[in-house]
């Protein structure tokens, strides 16, 4: 029975939602002012503050963007925002978010017209029929055809809706139905996800006062990367460097949510002075022992992943995804990498400042031959009286044998270096691949010396024929 | 608060994304053939393979050699150490190991990926497994050999540009165990001369033969198969189980927790005393010598058998004579024969991945001689390679795909069940599951506690496999809608009639 009335009361609903705005709620009075505001016209002005500040950010680097790339974002978001219209209209959702009169945002629309402008001269013209509108009517978004809203209208809506609601749930279930009902892609729903976070990290970092000079700080760090390739790419200039060259619509709008979040944190960082850090005496150690001067954007790189991963241990705590202790462990486990690997660049250092000492090609190999003959004289008490009696017919010498086994690991080593050389698409930074290589293998090493894989001598053996390449 | 958290989720992906990026921009990708390689031809020698027994320290320089010589495509690990203290090494081969890391800030992203694999949906696992293990007797050392050559052939054929190598390397995650019972190798190569015993170095070094060694579980399949239960995944809580019994050797026990806890899709158990690819059931229904006991997939370890057997020109000879003169090869069909049809074998590993894990295994027995001499390692080796890789291939047949909730999350341990074959899979870590079938039209189902059943038809081809996915509604987020409904009619009327 209660279904029934349940039934019929929906049904009721359904057919009455048009009149209806949103659900009463025991506190709806309280969001009412917020929601009528809205429709004020107080809002416009703070949307084209955030609008200006995003199309600011754009603005600046669609000179280094594939015109492709972010027309794709900016068309799809309007079909997007066509579709949300559309179904809002059926649906009986949050209506906040529904399209407001239209006269306001014409007022936004003519402010923003300009701007938009440059942004459409950009554009690939082949790309859909939407863009050969604004294409050949430059004042085409604020003459509406249909579409009252610009995408970032309905992006500021969600978000400002999220904000609201402290609950990102509120996105999910849109964005769910949408790509349940097949009105948008998973791809759109990705970039709607972007933007919207995009915005919402705005109006989170505006509400915080202390950081009110932030949305400047990314954009001038980010922009000194424009246009450089850099040679040693550390995650930090990659996210930048990505974001330069818009090669990834995702990456571009996660990135500048990180940037945003990780100037932040150094921010933290800057006035805590070490703090957290002081928990990780490795990897303290390690920042000391890098020249200021000379690698500092290295440093700041290391510093701020370092924060973002202990961040991210306390949220997952904090949330219970993982238990304190396991957090604990796993950054324990970091810093001893840390520590593991500063002695391995160290020992680098060591061995690249030996081959320094002694270029001379003769001595090397003396020193290989050498320890050849050590390894020579241990594999024969090992192996002598056990190999004759399960080799009945070996034409190869037992000499051979011991020799045998480093010049297995040269001839091995050698037909790496060569088919890395081959099928390296950067293939003109041969020393470069060589250390990384190097450290690599070093690594690799130590690690199956430890798990038994490896007698220490032969890593050494092994070692020392990479750092002598 | 849960947009902040949210956020840092974003923010997180973001670094990933990026991390994945640059990581990826280090794997290598083959191009074309390696031209003018130098092939040195030494007596008994091709292309860095040597066809001489290995004995353990040659064993593992055999395979440190690959690894130096592909770092790009290939890891070692070890499973655990056999009773004397030698390590279990597996090589294992795929694009994915062998990540360049190139400095300290590589390595934290590395790390960060590893750590957030489990808890994003990035699909770091998209590969199947696939694994090989040999010289489970000691004194069966053909197949110990072969393996040793086929780690050093992948990886030349590899570098060469050898399509269908690059194509298994890349789709596929291979591990390669050479000796799953050193100990009784060496024991077995001591002997002097070269004629050895049928029995010295069979059994590890405690003398537990390893594989009569496993948890009998065919039966409890057999016992369930009359009372109803059922036939697959049959160890639960299986690590305390397996750490506190004191019967099982240390490599049978490295071994149970290696198959739990890698998920396999396809293995092969390398043996030697004749020539036949051999088939579950391995133990008999009834408890007889002989007797044919089919296990639920019989029509695909029928085909899987002979994808071995068919490469193998002694293997699937119908004239050669038997090994032995006195030998009942009664049950052979093309070079292959169910286990127990042959004869009954219990506690052996090859049912025992089959009832406790995703995995099919077959046992292949490779030569007459369990320990031929050396000379014949090339032949055998002629005999058996296009047999290893046609076996290697059979993994890319069937049913494969994710299955996810709504929200894309993948769904572990849901259970894939196929329409008239008794014995179902599992989804992996990320949701992925592969189920091997042979050509036909098929029913599958997957299902997962709390969530909604769905059944989709499928027309399965000899190969490749065919993709099917998943998406799973739970109880709970209908449960949910149907609440919200509820509580918003509640409020409304509540406003409307003022109480």
């Amino acid at each position: 029975m209660g279904f029934l009335w349940t039934g019929t009361w929906i049904l009721v609903l359904v057919l009455q939602s048009s009149p209806i705005q949103a659900f009463p709620k025991p506190g709806g009075s309280q969001d009412k002012p917020l929601h009528n505001s809205e429709l004020s016209a107080e809002r416009p002005l703070n949307e084209q503050i955030a609008e200006a500040e995003a199309d600011k950010i754009k603005k600046t680097y669609p000179p280094e963007n594939k015109p492709g790339e972010s027309n794709y974002s900016f068309v799809d978001n309007l079909n997007l925002l066509k579709a949300i219209t559309e179904k809002e209209k059926i649906e009986k959702e949050r209506q906040s978010i529904r399209s407001s009169p239209d006269d306001n945002k014409l007022n936004v629309e003519d402010v923003d017209s300009t701007k938009n402008r440059r942004l459409i001269d950009d554009y690939d013209s082949t790309k859909s029929g939407l863009n050969h509108k604004f294409q050949d009517d430059p004042d085409g978004l604020h003459q509406l055809d249909g579409t009252p809203l610009t995408a970032e209208d309905i992006v500021q809506k969600i978000a400002t809706r999220i904000y609201e609601e402290n609950d990102r749930g509120v996105f999910d279930k849109i964005v769910s139905k949408l790509l349940n009902l097949g009105l948008i892609t998973e791809s759109q729903a990705h970039t709607l996800e972007d933007e919207v976070a995009e915005v919402l990290q705005k109006l989170i970092s505006k509400e915080a006062n202390t950081y009110a000079e932030e949305p400047n700080k990314p954009i001038s760090v980010t922009e000194s990367q424009t246009g450089k390739i850099p040679e040693k790419v550390t995650p930090m200039a990659a996210i930048q460097d990505g974001f330069t060259n818009g090669q990834n619509d995702e990456t571009v709008s996660n990135t500048l949510t990180l940037t945003n979040g990780l100037e932040r944190r150094t921010k933290i960082y800057n006035e805590d002075n070490f703090e957290e850090l002081q928990y990780f005496p490795n990897f303290y150690a390690l920042l000391k022992s890098i020249d200021s001067e000379k690698e500092a954007k290295e440093k700041e790189t290391l510093i701020t992943i370092m924060k973002t991963l202990i961040d991210f241990v306390k949220m997952m705590v904090k949330y219970g995804t993982i238990s304190p202790e396991e957090g604990v462990s796993y950054l324990e486990n970091l810093d001893e990498t840390i520590a593991l690997q500063t002695k391995n660049k160290l020992e680098k250092n060591v061995t690249d400042n030996k081959s320094k000492l002694f270029p001379a090609p003769s001595e090397k190999s003396h020193e290989e031959t050498d320890s050849t003959k050590e390894e020579a004289a241990k594999m024969e008490k090992e192996y002598g009286a056990l190999k004759d009696s399960t080799k009945a017919d070996n034409p190869r010498g037992k000499t051979d044998e011991p020799k045998g086994k480093t010049e297995a690991y040269l001839e091995a080593i050698r037909k790496n270096i060569e088919w890395l050389k081959k099928h390296d698409k950067k293939g003109n930074k041969e020393d470069y691949d060589l250390s990384k290589m190097r450290d690599f293998i070093n690594q690799q090493a130590d690690a199956y010396v430890e798990k038994g894989i490896l007698d220490k001598e032969e890593a050494d053996a092994i070692k020392r024929i990479y750092s002598s390449l | 608060m849960a947009a902040r958290g949210g956020r840092a989720l974003l923010a997180l992906c973001g670094a990933l994304a990026a991390c994945g990026w640059l990581l990826g921009a280090q794997a290598q990708e083959p191009g074309a053939p390696a031209a003018g390689m130098r092939r040195r031809r030494r007596l008994q020698q091709e292309d860095g393979i040597s066809f001489e027994y290995h004995r353990y320290p040659e064993l593992r320089e055999a395979l440190v050699s690959v690894w130096l010589q592909c770092t790009a495509i290939s890891r070692i690990y070890t499973v655990g150490r056999s009773f004397e203290g030698r390590e279990l090494l597996v090589i294992e081969l795929s694009d994915n190991p062998g990540v360049h890391e190139p400095g300290l800030v590589y390595n934290i992203c590395y790390l960060f990926l590893r750590f957030t694999s489990i808890l994003t949906t990035a699909n770091l696992h998209c590969e199947p497994e696939f694994k090989y293990i040999g010289n489970m007797h000691g004194n069966e050392a053909v197949g110990r050999e072969l393996l040793i050559f086929l780690a050093q052939y992948l990886c030349n054929e590899y570098q060469k540009g050898n399509e269908t190598i690059v194509k298994l390397i890349h789709n596929t995650r291979i591990h390669i165990m050479p000796s799953l019972n050193p100990d009784g190798f060496e024991k077995a190569a001591s002997q002097p001369g070269e004629l050895k015993d049928w029995f010295v170095g069979r059994s590890n070094a405690q003398g537990i033969d390893l594989n009569r060694n496993f948890p009998d579980l065919d039966r409890i399949v057999y016992v369930n198969e009359k009372e109803g239960g059922p036939n697959n995944h049959l160890l639960k809580n299986l690590k305390k189980i397996v750490d506190q019994n004191t019967k099982l050797a240390p490599e049978t026990k490295a071994v149970i927790h290696w198959i739990m806890d890698i998920p396999f899709v396809l293995s092969a158990n390398l043996h030697g005393g004749d020539l036949v690819a051999n088939y579950p059931y391995d133990e008999t229904r009834s408890g007889s010598a002989h007797e044919y006991s089919s296990c639920p997939d019989d029509a695909i370890f029928q085909s899987l058998a002979r994808a071995y057997s068919a490469f193998n020109p002694p293997m699937s000879d119908p004239n050669r004579p038997p090994c032995r003169k006195n030998d009942d090869d009664s049950s052979f069909i093309d070079g292959t024969t169910n286990g127990a049809a042959w004869y009954s074998v219990p506690g052996g590993m090859q049912d025992f991945n089959y009832l406790s894990s995703n995995c099919f295994e077959i046992t292949v027995e490779l030569s007459c001689e369990k320990f031929p001499p050396e000379e014949t390692l090339k032949s055998y080796w002629e005999d058996n390679k296009n047999s290893l890789i046609s076996y290697l291939e059979q993994i890319h047949r069937g049913v494969k795909g994710f299955v996810r909730d709504l929200q894309g999350n993948p769904i572990a341990n849901a259970t894939i069940s196929v329409e008239g074959i008794d014995h179902d899979v599992t989804s992996a870590k990320d949701g992925d599951y592969w189920r091997l079938l042979v050509p036909g039209n098929y029913k599958l189902t997957a299902s997962a506690p709390g969530y909604l059943a769905i059944t989709k038809k499928v027309a399965v081809p000899y190969s490749p496999a065919v993709g099917v996915d998943f998406e799973l509604e739970s109880f709970s987020e209908r449960k949910e809608v149907e609440k919200e409904e509820l509580m918003e009619w509640w409020k409304m009327m509540s406003e409307t009639l003022n109480f």
